[in-house]
């Protein structure tokens, strides 16, 4: 699980096995420059907190990179 | 009003078409697509085959969204010609679509490989939403395929293997995977991927004539070295043949593509081109360049679409390109142009890690990373800024790039 917090916000990446009906799914490739960064910092932090910019995340969406991660705005 | 029609329902033709409702409140839009499904999202379709994904995720547009827009989209429709004097589109049920801009965002279909055996069942491309079902359905049945076609394609066809535990041969006709991008030390830590999920990359190989059975259905692969592969799918991807042909009659300039300018004009009045199909000119790389990255088509056809709305030169094209792989342990990343250049650099780091960048005139022009993406905003950063930085590559090589540790830009 990765996250990252922001004005009240917090943003976690959550790895997941199952599919099941999301709102929306999209691959990495799919991403802005800016927001494919800010994803791979996330990935890459473990659990640790590098984003400060929630711009171009959904909540409950999925991203598809070398997993499938579930992000939530919380 | 003006009435604007778009060839093509990709995500090109259909950003393009998002668009000019955008742009053009009141005016007629019609979109005609050979595919009897609106546009999908082509980048998850090999997740679909995998069986790692289902379908609904995968559709983006319903025909409601049409209708929402007052776009009329037209399946299962065929374009015979286009007659640019009388400005038409000819449609193959006779009918003739009236136009006053027309959009080209027909893309490419995969090219078959001219040897005995390619038509068999079983002999599979990769490309369409009803290619990945198709795959799918072979592969949760299958114990063995071949795979033909070392590139950002064919890499698709190994991961469908591996993700639906078949055991599959990959063969190459030179000695690496993608031999125009990677040098042997990149590309072995791709086919150490293949390998971990099952996939043998066999070299110096290709394909000499696939053998079936008296129903027609593929049995094996044999290569020019005489060695057979059996195989109860085969996966081909060797390239895209580009969407064209009923534009013969049309005084198109191509060059391998349609020829566009960074405006997405073609050399004809009120006729544009945009995603796979182009040949671009490359404003980053000064001059004419392709590319058939998913975010480079849906960029292109926003710029179609403003510059047709506008009725001018509004909008020029001026993207670095990212394509991903994801299917291994590690992520692939290739920007802009990473085979083209007159110089490179390049490092490996550790068994899943390493790194390629292109220079041109001393100034980045693409490159792939592999394992560690951290830096690719860096060095898309400096190809936008068009820096010359090819001579300090040890600062672009180090395993974390600071551009504070470049020398100042100089005037250029």
């Amino acid at each position: 699980m990765s996250s990252s917090s922001t004005v009240g916000r917090t943003v976690t990446l959550r790895r997941t096995e199952t599919v099941r009906s999301p709102p929306r799914v999209r691959h990495v490739d799919e991403l802005s420059e800016d927001a494919l960064a800010r994803f791979y910092d996330l990935v890459t932090s473990g659990g640790g907190s590098a984003v400060t910019d929630l711009t171009g995340f959904v909540d409950g969406e999925i991203i598809v990179f070398t997993d499938y991660y579930r992000v939530s705005l919380e | 009003m003006t009435e604007y029609v778009i060839i093509g329902d990709g995500i090109s033709g259909s950003s393009a078409a998002e668009t000019l409702r955008e742009e053009d409140p009141d005016s007629e839009i019609t979109v005609i697509t050979d595919e009897g499904e609106p546009l999908y999202n082509r980048i998850l379709i090999k997740e679909h085959a995998k069986g790692k994904l289902p379908e609904a995720p995968i559709s983006i547009h319903d025909e409601a969204w049409y209708e929402d827009r007052d776009i009329t989209l037209s399946l299962d429709t065929h374009v015979t010609t286009v007659d640019t004097d009388e400005k038409v589109v000819r449609i193959h049920d006779g009918s003739d679509v009236s136009y006053d801009k027309l959009l080209i965002a027909t893309g490419g279909t995969p090219t078959q490989l001219p040897v005995p055996g390619s038509d068999a069942e079983g002999v599979l491309h990769f490309w369409t939403f009803q290619d990945a079902r198709r795959i799918k359905e072979y592969a949760e049945e299958a114990e063995q395929a071949a795979i033909v076609g070392a590139g950002l394609l064919g890499i698709d066809f190994a991961a469908v293997c591996g993700a639906q535990g078949v055991e599959g041969n990959y063969l190459m006709r030179g000695d690496r995977w993608w031999r125009y991008a990677l040098s042997s030390e990149g590309a072995e830590i791709m086919h150490q991927g293949m390998r971990d999920v099952g996939v043998e990359p066999v070299f110096d190989s290709g394909l000499d004539h696939f053998e079936t059975d008296d129903d027609g259905q593929v049995t094996a692969a044999v290569d020019p070295n005489g060695e057979r592969y059996p195989c109860d799918f085969a996966g081909v991807a060797i390239g895209l043949t580009f969407n064209t042909e009923f534009l013969h009659d049309v005084d198109l300039e191509m060059d391998n593509g349609i020829v566009v300018d960074q405006y997405m004009q073609t050399n004809l009045e009120d006729v544009y081109a945009a995603g796979d199909l182009t040949r671009f000119y490359d404003v980053l790389l000064g001059e004419h360049a392709q590319n058939g990255s998913w975010g480079s088509a849906k960029e292109q056809g926003r710029i179609a679409g403003t510059n047709m709305a506008a009725d001018g030169e509004t909008e020029g094209f001026e993207w670095v390109s990212s394509y991903s792989i994801t299917h291994f342990d590690f992520p692939f990343l290739s920007f802009g142009h990473p085979t083209l250049g007159d110089d490179h650099a390049e490092r490996k780091y550790s068994d899943t890690e390493w790194r390629r960048i292109a220079f041109k005139d001393g100034k980045i022009v693409g490159g792939v990373l592999i394992g560690d993406l951290a830096p690719q905003s860096k060095f898309k950063q400096l190809m936008r800024e068009g820096r010359v930085v090819a001579d300090q590559k040890e600062v672009l090589l180090a395993e974390t790039v600071d551009l504070d540790d470049l020398a100042p830009a100089q005037e250029q």
